[in-house]
């Protein structure tokens, strides 16, 4: 294997223009608009398809109409729940269907869908489909939601399919706790207790490109085209409720502008695909912004956290109590894992020895919240690290020497009993303080604030193709998505290294599930670890294919080839050596240079729950963490005192994401979850109505971070070479900068009006608010 | 539906008299179609390529700008920034680049939103707009353009054609700011503007101050001069304008901000603007526009 070309300090804050180029093979495309994406695509005959939508965020559905508009001119097709097959799906309960059937519970709940020759006659005919309802009370307050006779946003909850360990009853979804040693009783020996509540609203993801969807049948096999991360769920998907096998539906996806999670999970394709059956025509689906806002799993989770922490004088964690309520909304999705990962985040990586959280998460009658890139973690570190600076506060102790003394460090056991490896997180803290702290002093109304958080890696199962034609060049062929981190295309990197070919020697034909092998799609931060893991094995096989001509041909042996610079040549003398192209050729008459990789993915961690230390319940797997990742963010902020606006001026990230195989990419990832981050600190915020109905949904409300409002940022990567779970000692690292930016901005705002804001986002109002002594901690 | 694009004015005026709906740069009134808040008209005739429109003259007893004159040339019009900087102050924070090559003075101050940002400017400077019909011109005071929010006096028929100012003194100084959550496509949560003229000494002998999206039009702060004339700016004027400003403010809840923060802010931004304004006119550099010289706002 050829040494990757230079090896860039990262250990220091990082100047892009000294990293290596990464050429992205889907750059040229997206940059000039010559690449094609889902909405971009016309197929001869191809309808238009509208959804009628829940008039109720809450409803029994009494009939539904659809005569009238049937029988407009131009429409195609019309379906509602009797016209395809009665399944319940999703991933952790099954409680939706793809119609409504008995009742509606959110505002963008389906009722029915159209496909005509124009979208025109498509929305005019949504609009005539006659709908009767009988408005049910609704659900919109977490707390209300659990108590003794709340109304039930499922009440059949009990009879639905669900996955194992799922922990339900009532309005609540999903529960799970963590409890190690005894907290109480630790608790109540502590020194100081120091309590608070803390509010964070529903976010979103906001991808620029909305949902869009293309299916087409030929032969009783569907092609489904479509803007999802996670094409292979979205094949599952459509198979389970339109009860097909996995090879009669091939999903492809076209490039993605963007996902953040949101375009995770299966959605609209089976939609679309019954459309297009029912039809016997293509039929395409784009959404307007308003109907991107309104989607299942596009929000990031309300939540309510109350925590206590019990300290020793010396400033020692000894124990901390928390209860945690998230917003779940209507359907569960994704998010039975949602409980266990914010108990997670709100322990925090921490050193404790007495811990009990309990998490639910609830159901309302508002859009159904799901894995927006880091799910739960913004706002459990929000929560947490905001509630660290008041311990540091509670004993007169400088918050980042509170924080070294507690963190968690190699050997170090945290909240669920892990014992972690040699980890980053110290030297996080160190670096990212460094990198922010000024030379001189600050400037009126500034401070710095400072957090730690953490993000797990997820290891799974993965696969892909590699072959070289007989030029010499070669594909990629992988199950993988890429869905704007530039992981998919870091593939071609790690392929040509093992194979001592250049990148550009390689194609990647990806996102067809049809073409390549399974992959979990472009969320958990997994991509490069997991397809990484099958290239570099698929690389490696043809490597060996290669040699074995090389060693043939060059009368050498085996063990002594070595490719470098696209030939093979043998170990210590460079001059006795032969093309790649010329051996491709060779093998092209033969026994062809192809092989496939997927290999078993590392192992999750046990975790000791012997002799009931330390209890889960409804564990969902997410509480030991393979390749845990760290991060500290200091952030340095201006406050408007009289206004409440907030400006960050500099922000040091560091980062523990194991080893960086492609600091270039890697980033451009710390940047943006950054700018996520600062967004979901300040300014974006979703209103609802009492019914839970969303009210501004759309970009003129719901206000974005603007390339305007961009602060410096100061990158460092951390990389401690153990514990990574992904090729070169890798984790995961795309959801991880998306973690702690808001906690430190609500340090630093503290520093500066002398109270954290107890609401999440940090609105100037907000801000205004708390420091004029009133501070909302209402409800999401 | 109907679109005529005019290349003179009489033949906009021709179209108008006919019911057409005059369209400049399109950045309200197609937005707001898209956004249901009206249907396009039936009728439109574009009025942005009247070269006669686009102009900007000074000299004499009048600076004449045209209505079809945009705000990325109103933020960098040497006339504009030098003598009426609060214009130019409003024109550099409307939405973005794009928005500002696109978006009119006219379309702005005819679109009639009570959060405009030319409005408060063009108030405290004592503009005033020509209105054209097939009939003939008048002009009236541009405090009586508005009656509610986006709403205008104009009568059918009639198209603005220019806005009207009074020519430049000595030791005047104009500026506008408005809160802003970010610092780019945003709308004014509240804006305020102020306009003063200074003795040789320094004390002010006139000032005007006129607020945005605190009613349901732009309004003149009144008694302003009885607060802050004959002396320099000193604190107690600066807080007597603020709390001037909060009290004749009837600003309403809505998700952008409630009445009781957007009450408290037009006062804040009053004050900065006023406190801006006067060291324009004592000769002081403030780059346009004030909001991030003196980072306000979204600082
Ligand atoms: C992304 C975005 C950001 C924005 N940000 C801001 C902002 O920060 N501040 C702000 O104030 N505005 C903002 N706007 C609103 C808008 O851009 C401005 O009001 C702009 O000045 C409107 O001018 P226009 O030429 O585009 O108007 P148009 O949309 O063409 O017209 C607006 C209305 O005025 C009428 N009209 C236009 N010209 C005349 C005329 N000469 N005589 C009679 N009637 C006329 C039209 O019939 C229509 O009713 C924003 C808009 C967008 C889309």
């Amino acid at each position: 294997m050829t040494p990757p070309v230079s090896t860039p300090v990262l250990s220091e804050p990082i100047d892009p223009a000294a990293l290596p180029r990464f050429d992205r093979a889907d750059g040229p495309d997206k940059v000039t608009g010559s690449g094609r994406y889902t909405a971009d695509l016309t197929l001869t005959g191809m309808l238009h398809a509208a959804f009628v939508y829940a008039e109720h965020s809450h409803a029994r559905l009494l009939s539904v109409d659809t005569s009238v508009a049937r029988s407009m001119p131009g429409v195609m097709s019309v379906l509602t729940a009797d016209d395809v097959p009665d399944v319940r799906y999703t991933h952790g309960t099954a409680d939706r269907r793809l119609f409504a059937k008995d009742a509606v519970r959110y505002d963008g709940d389906v009722v029915a869908a159209v496909a005509a020759t124009t979208l025109e006659k498509a929305r005019a005919a949504a609009d005539a489909v006659v709908v009767e309802y009988e408005p049910l009370p609704t659900v919109t307050d977490l707390e209300a939601a659990l108590a003794d006779g709340s109304p039930l946003v499922h009440p059949e909850w009990q009879s639905y399919d669900a996955a194992d360990g799922v922990e339900r009853s009532g309005n609540v979804a999903s529960f799970s706790s963590i409890a190690k040693g005894d907290a109480h009783a630790a608790m109540a020996d502590a020194e100081h207790v120091v309590s608070g509540r803390y509010v964070a609203d529903a976010s979103h993801a906001t991808p620029i490109e909305p949902r869009g969807v293309v299916a087409q049948w030929e032969g009783g096999k569907v092609t489904i085209w479509s803007s999802t991360q996670v094409p292979f769920a979205a094949r599952a998907g459509v198979c389970q409720t339109l009860e097909l096998p996995t090879n009669k539906v091939r999903v492809i996806v076209p490039h993605l502008g963007g996902g953040f999670g949101g375009k995770c999970g299966f959605h609209y394709e089976a939609h679309v695909a019954a459309l297009a059956q029912a039809a016997g025509r293509p039929v395409r689906l784009v959404f307007t912004r308003r109907e991107e806002f309104l989607a299942p799993d596009r929000r990031r989770e309300g939540m309510i956290v109350d925590l206590t922490t019990g300290l020793r004088s010396d400033g020692t964690i000894v124990a901390r109590t928390a209860k945690v309520l998230l917003d779940g909304g209507a359907y569960m999705a994704d998010g039975e894992f949602f409980p266990q990962m914010a108990a997670m985040h709100v322990a925090g990586p921490y050193k404790m020895d007495h811990c009990h959280i309990e998490a639910s998460l609830v159901y309302t009658n508002r859009q159904p919240s799901g894995s927006v890139r880091a799910p739960t973690a913004p706002q459990g570190c929000w929560a947490v690290e905001t509630h660290t600076d008041e311990l540091a506060a509670a004993l007169d102790m400088d918050p980042v020497a509170f924080r070294k003394l507690n963190a968690v460090d190699e050997g170090d056991e945290g909240c669920v009993g892990q014992i972690y490896n040699k980890i980053g997180l110290q030297d996080c803290i160190d670096a990212a303080v460094a990198a922010v702290t000024p030379e001189g002093d600050l400037g009126e109304h500034e401070s710095i604030g400072v957090a730690i958080g953490w993000w797990p890696s997820f290891p799974g199962a993965s696969g892909a193709i590699v072959r070289l034609d007989d030029d010499g060049q070669g594909q990629i062929v992988t199950g993988a998505q890429e869905n704007g981190t530039g992981s998919v295309m870091t593939l071609r990197q790690l392929a040509a290294d093992e194979l001592g070919l250049a990148p550009q020697d390689f194609q990647i034909v990806y996102q067809d599930t049809a073409a390549a092998p399974f992959d979990g799609g472009s969320s958990g931060s997994q991509t490069l670890i997991n397809n990484g893991r099958a290239v570099v094995a698929a690389a490696g096989r043809v490597a060996d294919q290669l040699k074995e001509l090389a060693a043939a041909e060059l009368e050498a042996s085996v063990d002594d080839i070595v490719l470098a610079d696209g030939a093979a040549h043998v170990a210590g003398t460079p001059t006795k050596s032969v093309t790649i192209a010329e051996l491709a050729a060779a093998a092209g008459g033969g026994a062809l240079l192809v092989a496939s990789g997927s290999e078993d993915p590392p192992e999750y961690p046990e975790l000791d729950t012997e002799g009931g230390r330390i209890a889960c319940i409804g564990d969902q797997g997410v509480a030991g963490w393979a390749g845990p990742q760290f991060s500290c963010h200091a952030v340095h902020v201006r406050v408007d005192p009289d206004t409440g606006v907030v400006r960050v001026l500099n922000i040091g990230a560091a980062h523990d994401s194991g080893t960086i195989i492609n600091p270039l990419a890697a980033l451009g990832q710390i940047e943006g979850g950054i700018m996520m981050g600062i967004g979901q600190a300040l300014t974006e915020i979703t209103h609802y109505d009492e019914a839970g109905n969303q009210l501004n949904a759309g970009l003129l409300e719901y206000k974005l971070q603007t390339a305007a409002d961009t602060p410096n940022v100061k990158v460092v990567f951390i990389e401690p070479g153990a514990d990574g779970v992904g090729p070169r000692g890798a984790k995961g690292l795309a959801e991880a900068p998306n973690v702690a930016t808001a906690a430190a901005i609500n340090n630093a705002i503290t520093k500066v009006i002398g109270t954290p804001v107890r609401s999440l986002p940090m609105t100037a109002e907000r801000v205004w608010a708390a420091s004029m002594g009133v501070d909302e901690g209402s409800q999401p | 539906m109907s679109f005529a694009i005019a290349t003179t004015l009489d033949q906009a005026l021709a179209a108008i008299a006919d019911g057409a709906r005059p369209i400049a740069g399109g950045s309200d009134l197609v937005v707001g179609a898209r956004h249901g808040k009206a249907p396009l008209p039936e009728s439109l005739v574009a009025i942005d390529r009247i070269a006669e429109l686009a102009e900007i003259k000074a000299g004499g007893d009048v600076t004449r700008i045209g209505a079809v004159v945009n705000h990325a040339r109103l933020m960098t019009d040497p006339t504009v920034v030098g003598n009426y900087t609060a214009l130019a102050d409003a024109a550099a924070l409307v939405g973005s680049p794009a928005t500002r090559n696109v978006g009119t003075l006219g379309g702005n101050i005819m679109n009639g939103s009570p959060a405009m940002d030319t409005g408060a400017p063009l108030v405290v400077m004592g503009a005033q707009v020509e209105l054209q019909s097939t009939g003939g011109t008048r002009t009236l005071s541009i405090a009586h353009l508005w009656d509610a929010p986006g709403s205008n006096t104009a009568a059918a028929g009639e198209l603005c054609t220019a806005v009207l100012l009074p020519p430049p003194g000595d030791r005047c100084g104009s500026a506008y700011v408005r809160l802003e959550y970010r610092r780019a496509m945003e709308i004014a949560v509240v804006g305020a503007a102020a306009a003063v003229v200074l003795d040789e000494a320094g004390a002010i002998v006139n000032a005007r101050v006129a607020l945005a999206a605190v009613a349901p039009t732009i309004i003149e702060v009144d008694g302003i001069e009885d607060l802050v004339a004959g002396r320099a700016l000193d604190d107690d004027g600066r807080a007597a304008v603020a709390d001037a400003a909060s009290s004749q403010a009837s600003p309403i809840s809505d998700m952008r901000a409630s009445d009781a923060y957007r009450r408290h802010t037009v006062g804040v931004m009053a004050r900065r603007a006023l406190d801006a304004a006067v060291r324009r006119a004592l000769g002081e550099e403030i780059a346009v526009p004030v909001n991030r010289a003196l980072g306000i706002g979204a600082a």
